[in-house]
């Protein structure tokens, strides 16, 4: 009787023992992004609620909601949310349209191709300090190379001070974040074209299609899981960036060039006030989140790439 | 067994390494060893917030000369400026500060609400008169004013003037005399006259990014007997004479006496351009005077003194130890970091500081070194110090306005320069905010005394 018992236990001990397994392997990366993830995202959530400022650390308290009708009362708010949608929408779509064009260039065989698939995928490797500062020297107003360059065509008899006009300056930062990024879409719609068998495109021909035909109805179908998926990253990691504003332009002139993660930026680390850029860093994860969720319900994420 | 064996053995060994691991931690963190029943310090920590190879060496340097002398060791820390004032909070917030550091007066409000920094008067009490007058009544009396005790040993004297274009100016048949008065509008008309935009020279080299209401201030300043408040607390920076110094101001960008870019300009760039030859005047600190000397010839480069108010004649200029010695409110050996300022202020080596960084020495002992002598490169700013009418201006307040200074000081100013407001609107959006957060500070703190212009005579 006593050792049925034991056997019965010594079994169920297996069975929990095995069932419980998984979660042991996994548990040092779960302990770690708790800590390195999930207690700093609490963490800023609670501080959104109050009042935190570094320089006043002996005075934290609970605040209400001061800090979020601080940041909606902002008389920049809505030019930063302004700056945030434009910078987003145009660098994405410029990323993924030349991206695009690249991958299909780079599809094609051609003598040379390897060397000058290294050096157009070379953007994607420098840090984001170096860009900044190629960018912002490049884009200077007396000296940049690219006044230089419009005056020798005849574009423009005077150089224009791009880093210093409200507009310009935020075009110049959103060109170094296409430029940067136009290499990740390449690499990876060109994987995505790769996979595609190449008995369907001779099917297609054989149908009598055309190269539009074959581009819209055969390409970007199969291609479409790929797109959705590397359009919702880059959407989320562009408007999530702050560090290009900060070394190109600072935000300035007047906040003219500012986005709402570099202002919050600002509010943390220059004015110290965690409590308002924890309500910033709220209103950004609420809003990236919805977009998430509105961008694959829309773009039919679940259904992509099914034949 | 074995492993079970194997496995405590290990845990002790981990305990062991930890433990001793925590007591060379502390040890280097300035706690006290017991050495035959007395407290004996070992080390002390010291930050330096703006760090170089050469400040590195000097430090280092001076370290083991200390630890010769009186056997305490020192660890040199140190930060990057831009990241300083960070870390220092951080570590403040965390009572990890070190025993001295270096600290910029404009952080001492925060630091002293917030007992980072603890008080110097009973250290100093017996050596006061050894400091030069422009220590003694302008920067310590300003913090006793502001703070109610000193709580920094200059690291030396920091005045402003302004670097101008030697060469420019001779060929635009300009003569400058450094050792003669002169006020902001010979200074706006130098300005005008050294530019032409078609060879790429502009008159100056204009602050528009962060801190750039600091120069402006003072300028205004000129017009209010060199205060920010009335004795009451009320705001003086906002009358008509302070409105057309602010336009007076701002014209040099508007009427193009400065690149459109210098609306994004801060420190850097600043000088950059200047040494680099884009704008033919720079108002900045003695400091800059090294970067000048190691990138242009001397005929090329000279300081012309602070323009005098015209309204009472004074020679408003900003003074200050731009990294003046602290000791922590962490510390656990404040006598001992006390021997190591009293040590690095030592005329012998406070002058070596001071030729290295490009400050004014401190002590009375050196002013007659021939680096600071009336015709050493640094002649323009000793004799600004010696100035019978030399007042120091008061600050933007004593609350923390820190947050202004990084953002709507120069938001305000770039919003004007940009069309978006008048001039009227722009300094009365700035005058507002700091009349409320006075109105706030003295609310809180009825008996506070208004700071106001310290004169040297």
């Amino acid at each position: 009787m006593v050792k049925e018992k034991r056997e019965k236990k010594k079994w169920i001990y297996r069975g929990v023992k095995t069932k419980m397994e998984p979660y042991f392997y996994i548990l040092p990366v779960m302990v770690l992004l708790v800590l390195m993830f999930g207690y700093p995202l609490i963490k800023s959530v609670i501080m959104a609620f109050q009042n935190y400022k570094l320089s006043n650390i002996n005075n934290v308290y609970f605040n209400d909601l001061a800090n979020f009708k601080k940041m909606f009362g902002d008389q920049n708010f809505l030019l930063l949310l302004k700056n945030s949608v434009v910078y987003v929408i145009v660098a994405v779509l410029g990323q993924f349209l030349l991206g695009m064009i690249l991958a299909l260039a780079l599809k094609q065989k051609f003598r040379g191709r390897g060397l000058y698939q290294s050096i157009v995928f070379l953007p994607w490797a420098f840090s984001t300090f170096v860009v900044g500062l190629l960018f912002r020297w490049s884009f200077n107003g007396e000296y940049g190379v690219v006044n230089d360059l419009l005056m020798k065509i005849g574009v423009i008899d005077k150089g224009i001070a791009w880093l210093g006009t409200p507009g310009l300056s935020l075009v110049v930062i959103i060109l170094a974040m296409i430029w940067m990024g136009i290499p990740f879409f390449g690499i990876m719609v060109l994987a995505a074209l790769q996979s595609i068998p190449e008995e369907v495109y001779e099917a297609a021909e054989m149908d009598g299609c055309g190269i539009i035909k074959k581009f819209f109805f055969l390409t970007l179908p199969y291609i479409k899981p790929t797109i959705i998926i590397t359009v919702l990253l880059r959407t989320i990691w562009i408007f999530n960036s702050f560090d290009l504003v900060v070394i190109v332009t600072g935000g300035g002139p007047a906040n003219y060039s500012q986005t709402l993660p570099s202002y919050m930026y600002t509010k943390a680390f220059s004015g110290y006030d965690f409590g308002l850029a924890g309500a910033f860093g709220l209103l950004l994860m609420v809003i990236l989140g919805i977009y998430a969720v509105v961008f694959l319900k829309i773009s039919n994420y679940d259904k992509a790439g099914d034949f | 067994m074995k492993r079970k064996g194997l496995a405590t053995m290990l845990a002790v060994m981990m305990v062991g390494l930890t433990a001793v691991g925590c007591g060379k931690g502390n040890a280097s963190q300035g706690q006290a060893n017991a050495t035959g029943g007395k407290e004996e310090v070992k080390t002390l920590r010291f930050l330096d917030v703006t760090p170089s190879e050469k400040r590195q060496t000097y430090y280092e340097g001076i370290f083991d000369k200390f630890e010769a002398e009186t056997g305490i060791a020192v660890t040199y820390e140190s930060v990057p400026w831009d990241d300083a004032a960070n870390k220092i909070t951080v570590l403040g917030s965390s009572n990890q500060l070190p025993d001295v550091m270096t600290t910029w007066s404009g952080w001492l409000g925060q630091y002293t609400q917030a007992g980072w920094v603890i008080p110097l008067d009973d250290y100093i009490a017996d050596s006061r008169d050894e400091y030069t007058e422009a220590v003694n009544k302008l920067l310590w009396k300003s913090e006793e004013d502001r703070y109610g005790h000193v709580y920094t040993i200059p690291d030396g004297l920091m005045v402003k003037g302004i670097f101008v274009r030697k060469d420019w100016c001779e060929e635009a048949g300009i003569t400058l005399d450094p050792t003669k008065d002169w006020t902001y509008d010979d200074y706006f008309d130098l300005v005008k006259k050294l530019t032409d935009a078609s060879k790429k020279h502009y008159g100056a080299a204009y602050r528009g990014a962060r801190g750039a209401l600091d120069p402006l201030l003072v300028y205004m300043q000129g017009y209010t007997g060199g205060n920010t408040y009335d004795q009451s607390g009320k705001i003086l920076i906002n009358s008509e004479d302070c409105l057309n110094a602010f336009v007076k101001w701002t014209d040099v960008y508007k009427n193009g006496y400065a690149p459109e870019d210098a609306i994004n300009w801060g420190f850097t760039e600043m000088v950059d351009n200047f040494t680099g030859g884009l704008v033919g005047t720079l108002i900045n600190d003695s400091e800059v005077a090294a970067t000048c000397q190691a990138n242009m010839s001397d005929d090329q480069w000279m300081v012309m003194p602070m323009p005098k108010s015209t309204a009472d004649g004074k020679l408003y200029n900003t003074i200050n130890a731009p990294y003046a010695y602290s000791i922590s409110g962490s510390s656990k050996n404040p006598d001992e970091a006390w021997k190591l300022i009293e040590f690095l202020s030592r005329p012998e080596n406070n002058i070596e500081y001071c030729k290295l960084t490009g400050e004014i020495p401190i002590k009375k002992d050196v002013e007659n070194d021939e680096t600071y002598g009336l015709s050493g490169p640094y002649a323009t700013f000793a004799r600004q110090l010696n100035d019978p009418d030399l007042a120091v201006p008061t600050t933007f307040g004593p609350f923390d306005y820190t947050d202004l200074h990084q953002g709507m000081f120069h938001e305000e100013i770039q919003n004007y320069l940009l069309g978006n407001v008048d001039a009227r609107t722009a300094l009365d959006n700035i005058t507002s905010e700091l009349q409320r957060r006075m109105d706030m500070y003295l609310q809180d703190n009825p008996d506070s005394v208004i700071e106001s212009a310290l004169k040297l005579k």
